[in-house]
């Protein structure tokens, strides 16, 4: 066999390229609907942007981190962020995972109840927030009352003016709002685990809370795992119902990481700032996503 | 080991017309039983209700002499091999079998001694660190088997636990399942719709129907005299040939529709001229003799250990066992005669007549 004569290069340049040239559309919409915006907003945050100021707009390299390491506001935010994402995202599993629970046990009336769980969900957060900032108002809402009468309360305030207790609002209201996603993800994963594990466990001699350690826990770990990874990025960036029901504060108490970005913003109208604070959360939720994700790959290996 | 006694057991499941009628059975101990039926006629619930994991609607099961009805599962000292396993996949081979000592808190150093040995019964020591992911269906059948014998209960309980296995495999570990019980003595229910797998590993086998027992007794007695026309027809393969004819008291024999007799030997009483159903197995059938019946045939089926005739006599279909190879070239008819001694004789309800 003699060696195929070599083809001209104008022509081997072009079989090389068909598969670009191919899918270049596609990558130019993509790379301008959501590289762009990215690195325009990254970009921001190494500049002085001020929606007000017309002199704005140039080149200060790190001078807003500088700003962000000694703001005490941010560093309050962040123990906030800590706590509004923690406690929400827990409260949330914990009354999702009883609410599937109980919704995988046939009942009368199951398919009504099962459509009725999602109806929180479909509440826009913004009316969620105002519902909720009313229920917890003494002289329209019942909470304060219920919540005196119980003793819980010493009397019957407003939670969400009280800087010791107003984080707790949101909380609630998030809760509220978010437990529908859980139960449903969960009520998912449960009805894939056969019924005769859950037979053979039984002759087996295993009680209902065995059984739920050593069947339902290990089926629905890899879920559980990949619901709080992103539940917890979304809670962190979630704002709507902060600046509803409490606007960050008072004086900081409810204002995470999030909001502060927002208040940074749209009320103080500082664009740079707003994107450097951004940026370091961005980096944070990375940094936590990847944690979770070789967690859940160690729980995946674990199976093999 | 224990007895298992069940009196006047029936189930309904709510609303729905009755799955099992009055089922009594009394299982002695050490006995290995084999429940047989066509698909849904209720083998499995019965066996769940012996397990707890079914209400049982009327009657009462007892086990060992204790009336077990409100009783757990947990609580009735069984083992059930279900047909899926049902291993835990998170656990290793070894957790797997060990679970139920575990949950009883049995000291470390019994569980692993009865593990061994377990273990060795099934020749499963290599595989002790596995998740049942990385085992062939024949291994987990195994691990299904171990988790039951760990635990020495009182009575065994097995749901189809072959059927997912290949051919050859289901024929290995039928031998097994028999080796073992032989060794462990334990009361063994076992359900399967092989008829090669109750004949083989029953002491007594119970054919079932429609929810209601058919005959119970021993595999040859089942072969040898079933006591209606299902049981006939459902034991023995091929299956038994029905030709339906009349009783002629007279000539002592019974008229085929071409008013061709078949001497029948033994004595009946029954009235001249009743409809009657013969009955002969495959096996039984005489072919290419002098006199008998001529018979189109329709199809050759070679076995390798024999062929099997598909034949049609007074256009009934009908079929013939035979060892000799003379039938594997088609011809267009043969004779086939049926030798009196081996006829099965049912009346007018399906019902055995002598
Ligand atoms: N949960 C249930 N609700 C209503 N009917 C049921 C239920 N479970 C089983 N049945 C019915 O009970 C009958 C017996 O079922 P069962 O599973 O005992 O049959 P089987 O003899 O084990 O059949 P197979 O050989 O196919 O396993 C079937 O007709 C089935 O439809
Ligand atoms: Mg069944």
């Amino acid at each position: 066999m003699t060696p195929a004569p070599r083809r001209p290069f104008l022509q081997r340049l072009g079989d090389r390229a068909e598969p670009w040239l191919y899918s270049a559309p596609a990558l130019i919409v993509i790379t301008a609907v959501m590289l762009v915006p990215l690195v325009v907003g990254i970009s921001y945050a190494f500049r002085d942007v001020q929606i007000l100021n017309p002199f704005s707009g140039g080149f200060v390299g790190l001078d807003h981190f500088r700003a962000l390491a000694g703001d005490k506001a941010f560093r309050v935010a962040l123990v906030n962020t800590f706590w509004w994402t923690v406690l929400t995202v827990l409260i949330q599993l914990l009354f999702g995972l009883i609410l599937a629970l109980l919704l995988d046990t046939p009942f009368r009336g199951r398919g009504i109840a099962q459509a009725l769980v999602f109806l929180p969900w479909a509440v826009p957060t913004f009316l969620t927030g105002l519902n909720w900032a009313w229920l917890f108002n003494p002289t329209i809402g019942p909470l304060p009352h219920w919540l005196h009468a119980l003793g819980l309360l010493a009397e019957p305030s407003n939670i969400l003016s009280d800087p010791n207790l107003a984080l707790w609002g949101p909380i609630t209201a998030a809760v509220w709002w978010g437990i529908p996603f859980f139960a449903i993800t969960l009520l998912a994963a449960l009805q894939s685990i056969p019924s005769d594990l859950y037979e053979a466990a039984a002759i087996d001699g295993a009680n209902p809370f065995q059984r739920f350690w050593s069947i339902t826990l290990p089926f629905l770990a890899p879920v559980i795992a990949i619901t709080v990874l992103l539940r917890t990025v979304w809670v962190a960036n979630f704002t709507d119902l902060i600046i509803v029901m409490t606007g960050g504060g008072p004086a900081d108490r409810t204002q995470t990481v999030a909001s502060y970005i927002f208040t940074q913003a749209f009320k103080r109208l500082d664009f740079g700032y707003a994107s450097a604070i951004s940026l370091v959360l961005l980096f944070l939720l990375l940094a936590y996503a990847l944690l979770i994700l070789l967690l859940r790959q160690r729980l995946i290996d674990r199976d093999k | 080991m224990a007895t298992i006694d069940i009196r006047s057991v029936s189930k309904a499941y709510g609303g729905h017309a009755p799955v099992l009628t009055d089922i009594d059975l009394s299982i002695r101990d050490g006995e290995f039983i084999v429940l047989v039926g066509p698909s849904g006629c209720g083998k499995s619930t019965l066996l769940r209700m012996i397990a707890g994991l079914e209400a049982i609607s009327a009657g009462t099961i007892a086990i060992g002499g204790r009336v077990v009805n409100d009783l757990a599962p947990k609580a009735r000292d069984i083992a059930m091999v279900f047909q899926s396993y049902a291993l835990y996949p998170h656990m290793t081979v070894a957790e797997n079998m060990t679970y139920s000592l575990r949950l009883k808190k049995t000291p470390r150093a019994t569980v692993a001694e009865k593990l061994e040995a377990a273990s060795r019964k099934l020749g499963l020591d290599a595989f002790l660190a596995r998740k049942p992911k990385a085992l062939s269906g024949g291994q987990r059948q195994r691990v299904a088997m171990g988790r039951a014998i760990v635990r020495a209960p009182k009575a065994f309980l097995f749901d189809e636990p072959l059927s997912n296995l290949d051919a050859r495999l289901r024929e290995q570990m039928r031998a097994e399942i028999r080796k073992l019980h032989a060794g462990l003595g334990a009361t063994s229910i076992y359900v399967t719709h092989d008829q090669v797998e109750a004949m083989t590993l029953a002491d007594r086998i119970v054919a079932m129907h429609g929810g209601i027992i058919q005959q119970v007794g021993s595999p040859l007695d089942l072969y040898d005299r079933p006591a209606n026309l299902f049981v006939a027809g459902f034991i023995g393969s091929p299956g038994m040939n029905f030709l339906p004819g009349r009783w002629d008291a007279g000539a002592r024999a019974v008229r085929l529709s071409d008013d061709s007799a078949l001497p029948v030997e033994r004595a009946i009483d029954l009235p001249d001229g009743s409809a009657v159903t013969v009955g002969v197995r495959p096996e039984h059938v005489g072919l290419g003799g002098d006199g008998g019946l001529a018979a189109a045939v329709d199809l050759v089926e070679p076995t390798g250990h024999g062929i099997i005739l598909h034949l049609r006599l007074q256009d009934q279909p009908f079929k013939a066992l035979t060892t000799d190879r003379r039938y594997l070239t088609p011809q267009e008819s043969v004779r086939v005669t049926m030798p009196a001694d081996r006829l099965h004789l049912f009346d007018g309800n399906g019902d055995r007549i002598a």
